[in-house]
């Protein structure tokens, strides 16, 4: 379930990012490293949540800043 | 609740003739739902151009009315970010257009959030005349405070 959490997410992050998946790092920071704009961090964002049918509260929106990040906040929500 | 154009004018900075909302026929902040209404007149100064003896929206102007609409569902779901006139800016859109609106057809756009923050929206529109969808969209846009520009 976790890797599947994981490889999903992954993919929602390529297809906004258009990075391709063997490349996209988890750890590489949406904004300092992939220079990603917060548009796209609202849309990776808005498409977890509907994928998942969860709500990441507003303060927390600022901490998504890497794959990683994400998944670690989708692993603790979605058991 | 319902919202009169001069509720819409006090939070869309358009204005004619590039206001593409009459009327907000419905609001629901707390289901993220918006539906508004907008019925183009044949006097409307792009029908002379598109098309001559055939005036159909153009798709833009469409894509416009829902972006407009947007705002305004943003406006009910986050009131005070909206009370200090940011300015609002669309980032991605995403559409689809079924059939050509023509004079005199009512819009009816309903707008659903799929997440309002104080600094960005994403929503989908869909419009319809009757029972007939004639678009669909999928907004991202930024608000931005004009304290923070």
């Amino acid at each position: 379930m976790a890797n599947k959490i994981e490889d999903e997410l992954k993919k929602i992050v390529s297809t906004i990012t258009e990075i391709p998946l063997d490349t996209l790092k988890p750890d590489a920071d949406f904004f300092d490293d992939l220079k990603i704009d917060s548009m796209k961090a609202i849309e990776i964002v808005a498409a977890f949540e509907k994928k998942y049918k969860i709500v990441i509260p507003e303060e927390e929106i600022p901490k998504m800043r890497s794959l990683s990040k994400i998944i670690a906040f989708a692993k603790d929500k979605i058991k | 609740m319902s919202w009169d154009i001069e509720k819409i004018k006090s939070v869309l900075p358009q204005r004619e003739p590039f206001l593409f909302v009459d009327e907000v026929v419905r609001v629901d902040a707390a289901s993220f739902t918006v539906v508004a209404k907008k019925t183009f007149s044949p006097g409307e100064y792009f029908f002379k151009g598109h098309f001559p003896g055939n005036p159909i929206v153009p798709g833009v102007i469409l894509i416009e009315a829902m972006a407009q609409a947007s705002i305004l569902l943003y406006a009910a779901c986050k009131p005070e970010v909206a009370a200090l006139k940011p300015d609002y800016y669309l980032g991605k859109v995403k559409s689809e257009f079924r059939q050509p609106v023509r004079p005199g057809e009512p819009v009816i756009m309903e707008i659903k959030g799929l997440k309002m923050i104080n600094n960005a929206g994403v929503g989908q529109a869909t419009a319809r005349v009757g029972e007939n969808i004639v678009a669909k969209a999928e907004f991202i846009f930024g608000v931005i405070r004009k304290d923070a520009r």
